[in-house]
């Protein structure tokens, strides 16, 4: 078969990370196994799947960064088992990671630019020349003598594009390289390196949990268990009803509108799926066919809240950082009522991670206060001698906690809290047990190393690190973050299973629609202030939104337009329910235009 | 806490200091090492801490910056000055009580290796770290033991090891206080307690931050992998280093500068 120079051609590629002798008993577990998969020059390829799929090893096949156990790697026409070939192949193919900075290898942000051209052996004109067309390319040219340390999270991601591009590479893979970014720097990043893909003609690989960005490429390889499960176009992919065997979801708009195609009792098909416009076209047909049975919608009954008590007040509260001119956090007034589950939303930097590390006296007020009133009396953060009665109270859950971890077995690291808290010995089984069932670990689980648990499975067993000591508030920074879809859902299940118990939680996000459907009320945190507090229905009402400059909901956005559309159907209808789950959302939708006349009368 | 360490960090600027060669750096450290441990005379004291200054100037240190590098060493020099006060018991008594004695000449001494222990560290700051980045550093020091080569001493490889672990430094002191905080607010307390059980303390701190520098280790070298790193063999330098006749000069100013403070400190002697 002559060699196609205009393809990758991964073909029948199994590969087995080595194992250690004492588990070698049974075969390895084949990271890959026996998978095929065809990536034509130029094009803009997602590879999705769940946590553990094998897709992140399958770009290091690409990158032969690994080499196959068995099958043949293809790269343009490039066999990748010939030596010769190897450096050849691995400078044409870039990688970008999801941790920013574990791949950076200068201090100096040109000096890292440099360090790929480098081993190439560019000489030195055009060395200059590449770092400097690179760095101007991702716009951090104006930077280029500062220390890489020194940057944002986002402009670590675009230096290391600047690293990728400096080499000229025919292939970009991105890993993740999203994963750890705020959603404006995460626009930010996919916009650049769309434009390097038409500038540059480069055949770009991204691996994501993100279903919405993967909505951007042309094809998406689904892997599971180390084996292609689907490839297709998005449209394609998205129609089928398998995705959540893989750990995956659809992008929000279209849970949304084959929710509206059930209720309505049609189906959607993958032309309807190619943009937003004819998917609004798609649904507004169908909200005006005659419905062939009125679908039995019941409504949760919105009760009017009643005003609980306080059970946290900050009052006041600022704060500066040694070497810093400018307030992390500056005169936040905020109070949190009991059983209340509070968004925490803002960009990278904007002063939640300070604002919450008060919240159990890790960081003491320097300008202000923060009261947690319990129910054996007030504690205030200021005070040095109620600090370790806040920390059982308050517990704090940081952004990955499971790097934490460090005991011999979960159950000793769940443990670790009730040790140091002075809690009757006799108590600590019962107490460990009761925050492992919570988190959904198992006994086996218990007595197992926290380092050979999986990913998700490390994140619950720290989370159980905190639930252990009962606090009646909770605080988590990030609890989902990279974690895949299934992962994600698993995680808010959790949680909402302990404010169903009466735990106050206190939610850190950047993920607009997450804190929508899960939290209570929001508080919007914008350069160290509180820009507003409210409901996700008060605050995301276009009319506030707009005000506030913030970016609502992905379900909401999709959901107006809709309604947008509607409006020229049926004037005067009025949408009174609104809701953030996709699911809801079409009910409402369909229920009202049933209720407005709809097709029927039509 | 640990986040504002700045032993090993690079300070961005342009200055003389900045521009001069590494190597000549590299070795006027070594001079200067051997100066600043020669001498006991106020006067050639006072002469080393004139080009001091000097240098200070030329690297453009701020004395904010200074005083950042300076100040983590500030107990030891006490502790090293407080020892040597309490040890040394010649000459002439000022003060005593019970089995603690101060005289003259352990105050003179002890203030003397204080000064040289602060010396050494801001020699160390301004030849070096901040006014060279690790990557130029590596560079210097491959250069500077290049002839090693030959009896298979791997020191490309040793020197890029080297600038590595500088760049992760601010790193793995991010993490650590992220650790430390997550565990404080699990009660761990880092602060009171008895000695062993600080100890105690700090192992449950190690543990997560040494699993953790595996896991950035690995991930590092294949992203360096992935950048289709190779060993030294081949490769080219964007800035690479060229000794000008400025450098020679400086080099020499320098290397006559400590020549003069040894000379002043033996004809005093």
């Amino acid at each position: 078969m002559p060699e196609d120079p205009d393809r990758i051609v991964i073909s029948d590629v199994s590969f087995s990370y080595d194992i250690s002798e004492e588990t070698s008993g049974k075969a390895p577990r084949r990271a890959l196994d026996g998978i095929s998969v065809t990536i034509e020059k130029g094009s803009y390829t997602a590879i999705l799947g769940s946590n553990g799929s094998g897709k992140s090893t399958l770009a290091k096949i690409i990158d032969i960064l690994e080499v196959p156990d068995e099958g043949r790697v293809v790269i343009f026409g490039k066999d990748a088992s010939e030596d010769d070939l190897f450096w050849d192949i691995r400078s044409g193919c870039c990688c970008v990671f999801q941790n920013p900075d574990n791949q950076i290898v200068g201090t100096i942000v040109e000096e890292d630019v440099a360090f790929g051209p480098e081993n190439l052996g560019i000489p030195n004109p055009e060395l200059r020349e590449r770092v400097d067309q690179a760095l101007k390319d991702v716009g951090l040219y104006e930077l280029r003598h500062r220390e890489t340390t020194a940057l944002s999270g986002g402009q670590k991601q675009k230096l290391a594009i600047a690293g990728a591009l400096a080499m000229r590479p025919d292939i970009l893979i991105l890993d993740e390289a999203t994963a750890m970014l705020d959603p404006s720097s995460r626009d930010d990043f996919l916009e650049l390196v769309e434009k390097m893909r038409m500038e540059k003609g480069l055949t770009l690989i991204t691996i994501t949990h993100d279903m919405t960005e993967a909505l951007r490429c042309d094809k998406l390889v689904i892997v599971n268990k180390g084996k292609v499960a689907m490839e297709g176009t998005p449209e394609e992919i998205f129609m089928s009803e398998d995705l959540w065997k893989y750990g995956l979801k659809r992008p929000v708009k279209f849970n949304f509108a084959f929710e509206i195609a059930k209720l309505t009792g049609n189906t959607l098909c993958e032309a309807d799926l190619k943009s937003d416009e004819t998917l609004i076209n798609a649904l507004i047909k169908m909200l005006q066919m005659p419905l062939t049975q009125v679908p039995s919608i019941t409504w949760e009954e919105e009760k009017p809240k009643e005003e609980k008590e306080i059970i946290m007040s900050v009052k006041g509260l600022s704060y500066t950082y040694d070497g810093s001119d400018v307030k992390a956090i500056n005169n936040i007034n905020l109070d949190i009522r009991k059983g209340e589950v509070l968004g925490i939303v803002g960009e990278s930097g904007c002063g939640k991670t300070t604002l919450i590390s008060h919240m159990n006296a890790i960081f003491r007020p320097a300008e202000g206060d923060i009261i947690i009133h319990t129910k054996d009396g007030d504690l205030a953060c200021s005070n040095k001698k109620d600090t370790m009665k806040i920390r059982q109270n308050v517990g704090l859950v940081f952004q990955y906690p499971e790097y934490q971890l460090f005991e011999e077995t979960v159950y000793k690291d769940i443990g670790y809290g009730l040790k140091k808290m002075d809690i009757a010995k006799e108590d600590h089984d019962k107490l460990i047990r009761q925050a492992a069932e919570k988190v959904g670990l198992t006994d086996r689980e218990l007595d197992a190393s926290p380092f050979e648990l999986s990913g998700g499975q490390k994140r619950r067993a720290a989370m159980a690190g905190v639930l252990v000591m009962n606090p009646g508030i909770l605080v988590l920074d990030e609890p989902a973050s990279g974690l895949d879809p299934r992962g994600r859902h698993e995680m808010f299940s959790i949680i909402k299973g302990l404010r169903d118990s009466g735990t106050t939680i206190i939610l850190v996000s950047h993920n607009m629609d997450e804190a929508a459907v899960n939290c209570d009320r929001i508080c919007i945190i914008d350069k160290g202030k509180i820009k507003a507090v409210g409901t996700p229905k008060e605050l995301f009402l276009r009319k506030r939104s707009e005000e506030l400059k913030i970016q609502r909901p992905r379900i909401t956005r999709f959901s107006s337009a809709l309604k947008t559309e509607l409006k020229k159907y049926y004037p005067g209808i009025e949408f009174k329910r609104r809701y953030f789950d996709p699911a809801k959302e079409a009910a409402a939708i369909v229920d009202t235009v049933i209720k407005a006349g709809g097709a029927d009368v039509q | 806490m640990f986040s504002k360490i700045s032993l090993g960090r690079y300070y961005p600027a342009h200055s003389f200091l900045h521009d001069t060669d590494p190597r000549v750096k590299t070795v006027l450290y070594a001079v200067y090492l051997i100066a600043i441990f020669m001498i006991k005379e106020p006067v050639a004291i006072g002469v080393l801490a004139g080009i001091i200054l000097l240098q200070l100037i030329m690297g453009k240190i701020t004395p904010s910056i200074l005083w950042s590098t300076v100040k983590p060493i500030i107990p030891l020099a006490l502790f090293v000055f407080v020892i040597n006060v309490l040890t040394i018991r010649d000459g002439d008594v000022l003060f005593s009580w019970k089995i603690i004695t101060v005289t003259s000449y352990g105050l003179a001494r002890a203030a003397i290796m204080a000064v040289r222990l602060i010396f050494l560290i801001i020699s160390t700051s301004i030849l070096l770290t901040l006014t060279t980045t690790p990557l130029k550093m590596s560079d210097a020091l491959e250069k500077l033991f290049a002839p090693l080569k030959i009896i298979k001493v791997p020191v490309h490889e040793m020197a890029m090891m080297m600038s590595i672990a500088l760049r992760f430094i601010p790193t793995l002191a991010t993490e650590t206080d992220k650790i430390m905080k997550a565990q404080q607010s699990r009660g761990a307390d880092y602060d009171t307690g008895s000695f062993i059980n600080k100890v105690k303390g700090y192992i449950t701190v190690l543990i997560p931050l040494f699993v953790s520098s595996f896991r950035r280790a690995d991930e590092l070298a294949v992203a360096m992998d992935a950048r289709c790193y190779k060993g030294g063999e081949g490769r080219t330098k964007l800035n690479p280093l060229k000794m000008t006749v400025r450098d020679v000069l400086a080099g020499i100013m320098f290397t006559l500068l400590a020549a003069l403070v040894v000379t002043i400190e033996f004809s005093l002697r």
